[in-house]
């Protein structure tokens, strides 16, 4: 971490070792970076709530929005005469093009009337990390009529709710034969303004309070004290007063805190009892007022946070945080949250819609699918079906009509990141942000060369765990 | 014969449907002339509210429950879906008017 920066206090290495300075000598202040900052979440607040709507409007005016864009895409990949057709226009065996929303037809996706119906008397499912099967079938949706897909798609990639463009014909069986397919990839990126020093921005998730993991409560001690330039020489201190600003990616609170027990138990048996969020929140309110004292923060709600639970999940209320929430440098933030911090373009959310996409989809890997939405040009394209979501019905805000620097998405098994590249020389940076209580991990974002690295707070304890193993193996 | 007779499911609903048969006589009999006399000259908001209900079954501007006639047609013009002009001069001052903002379907539960 700032390795340039820790090199040159090598000479200065005897800061920590010395006497105090004395009253003549400079007192050494490192002022933080002030990096240009504004927040562009607002498709993601949510004015007045209505819920009287279906949903079938989400997918009108995705399929609205997308269509425009995906007929230009299939336009350019299978040559500007290429017929583009609607599902009910449709010959068989004549090659076209057909723009529309996928379904994926799946045996073992839960379904609510399945479980209530009296007929079959079934147990409830039991929760299953995977819900694909080899019956899985995809199916193609237009305005008005669907039609089954066949041949070179991969059932297993896709998920319901994207819109895609495919090409083939339809063949006696009712069936389409797909030829290929195309996305409607990354959208336009705006340029970055260069920058001339090294700043770094702190993607922080999962920090789960309230949970069991004590050895976590340490590092993340550790991670503040960094952060507040409290910890190390002078060199270190430098190097944390780089950091422009926190992000926390949601999951503040843990999920043990969501206990279900208030909502089954009597109410006299739990009226004296406090939530288990309560002090999870103070602890929280503590955290952030040590940070937000010395750095911008940026606090996005995530699923087991006390906040609504449809994306897009709004703000935390500031109530709930009376000591931090009087200092101008905290952000509550939406999730998905977008913001540009000294011109670099941040988008992203807490992870709902990639694990939720890892449980209907053969994909595993975080970072695939975080790229696999942005070729889509869609964050959550599994909202509705399988996300929660709010009914909007004029615009889906989940698509994404400009490419962010840099994409990430919170609690994530383990820190991965890379880079991907457009066709239009758009530059994106990919970052799964682990979850911090379980592998005390942070991500560093420099935002001159949008180059990331993980930081850990935790070589010891994973020391302690070998040694246990040792004696048991004694 | 007699236990037959007791099998007929019509047995058991000959007074119900008597008692609608003539409920409905009773009412045709009467709105009969009256009817006649609507028809015959259309008024000007029967013709716009049958404009209306073609907007509302045009399945290219989306569906239309849940949302009022205006939001559907911002929506379309949003989407660069060009809906017609006439239909938002119709809604124009006329958001108080239920038969005006809501679809045709607004009276039927969801």
């Amino acid at each position: 971490m700032f390795s340039e920066l820790s090199h040159s206090s090598r000479q200065g290495s005897c800061s920590l070792l010395c006497r105090p300075g004395s009253e003549d000598q400079d007192p050494s202040v490192f002022d933080r970076v002030q990096p240009a900052y504004s927040p562009c979440a607002e498709r993601f607040r949510l004015g007045e709530r209505s819920f009287n709507r279906q949903y079938a409007h989400i997918y009108a005016t995705r399929l609205m929005q997308m269509s425009p864009l995906l007929t230009e895409r299939a336009q350019q990949k299978w040559g500007a005469d290429v017929p583009i057709k609607k599902l009910c226009d449709l010959q068989m065996g004549e090659q076209c093009c057909i723009v529309g929303t996928l379904f994926k037809h799946m045996d073992l996706q839960p379904s609510i009337l399945k479980e209530i119906s009296e007929e079959h008397n079934l147990l409830p499912q039991p929760p299953r990390t995977k819900y694909i099967s080899q019956s899985d079938e995809l199916i193609l949706e237009d305005e008005l009529q669907r039609i089954k897909l066949e041949g070179n798609i991969d059932v297993d990639k896709f998920v319901t709710g994207s819109v895609i463009a495919i090409y083939g014909a339809e063949k006696n069986d009712g069936k389409f034969t797909v030829e290929d397919f195309c996305t409607a990839d990354l959208p336009p990126q705006a340029p970055r303004t260069p920058i001339s020093s090294d700043r770094f921005v702190l993607l922080v998730s999962g920090l789960g309070l309230g949970g069991s993991h004590a050895d976590s409560m340490l590092a993340l001690q550790l991670l503040v004290d960094m952060v507040t330039g409290q910890l190390g020489d002078q060199g270190e201190q430098s190097g944390a007063a780089t950091i422009s600003r926190v992000l926390l990616a949601g999951n503040l609170l843990s999920q043990t805190t969501q206990d279900k027990d208030a909502s089954t138990k009597a109410k006299y048996l739990t009226k004296k009892t406090q939530a288990g969020t309560v002090d999870a929140v103070r602890l929280l309110d503590e955290l952030l007022m040590q940070l937000v004292a010395s750095v911008p923060v940026d606090v996005m709600p995530g699923q087991y946070d006390p906040t609504n639970y449809t994306l897009p999940q709004q703000p935390l209320h500031r109530c709930m945080l009376p000591l931090s929430s009087s200092y101008p440098t905290l952000q509550l933030a939406s999730n998905p949250h977008q913001a540009s911090i000294d011109g670099v373009r941040f988008l992203g959310t807490s992870g709902q819609n990639v694990l939720d996409i890892q449980r209907y989809s053969g994909m595993d890997s975080h970072l695939d699918i975080l790229e696999n939405t942005l070729r889509l040009r869609h964050l959550a394209p599994t909202a509705p079906d399988t996300l929660g979501c709010y009914p909007f019905y004029l615009k889906d805000p989940f698509i994404l009509e400009e490419c962010p620097h840099v994409y990430f998405s919170g609690n994530a098994p383990s820190y991965q990141s890379k880079h991907i590249t457009g066709a239009d020389g758009q530059d994106v940076l990919l970052v799964a942000i682990p979850e911090f209580s379980s592998t005390q991990t942070a991500c560093l974002v420099n935002l001159r060369t949008l180059e990331c690295e993980p930081i850990r707070f935790s070589s010891f304890s994973a020391g302690d765990d070998e040694e246990s193993e040792m004696n048991i193996s004694h | 014969m007699t236990a037959k007779r007791a099998g007929l499911i019509t047995d058991s609903f000959k007074v119900v449907k008597k008692a609608k048969r003539e409920n409905k006589r009773k009412k045709e009999a009467p709105s009969h002339p009256k009817q006649d006399a609507e028809l015959l000259p259309l008024t000007a908001k029967d013709i716009e509210l049958q404009e209306l209900r073609q907007f509302d079954q045009n399945w290219q501007y989306g569906p239309c429950t849940g949302i009022s006639r205006l939001e559907r047609w911002e929506r379309a013009s949003l989407h660069g879906l060009n809906p017609p002009q006439e239909i938002k001069e119709m809604l124009r001052g006329r958001e108080a008017d239920p038969d005006y903002t809501y679809c045709l379907w607004s009276g039927y539960p969801l």
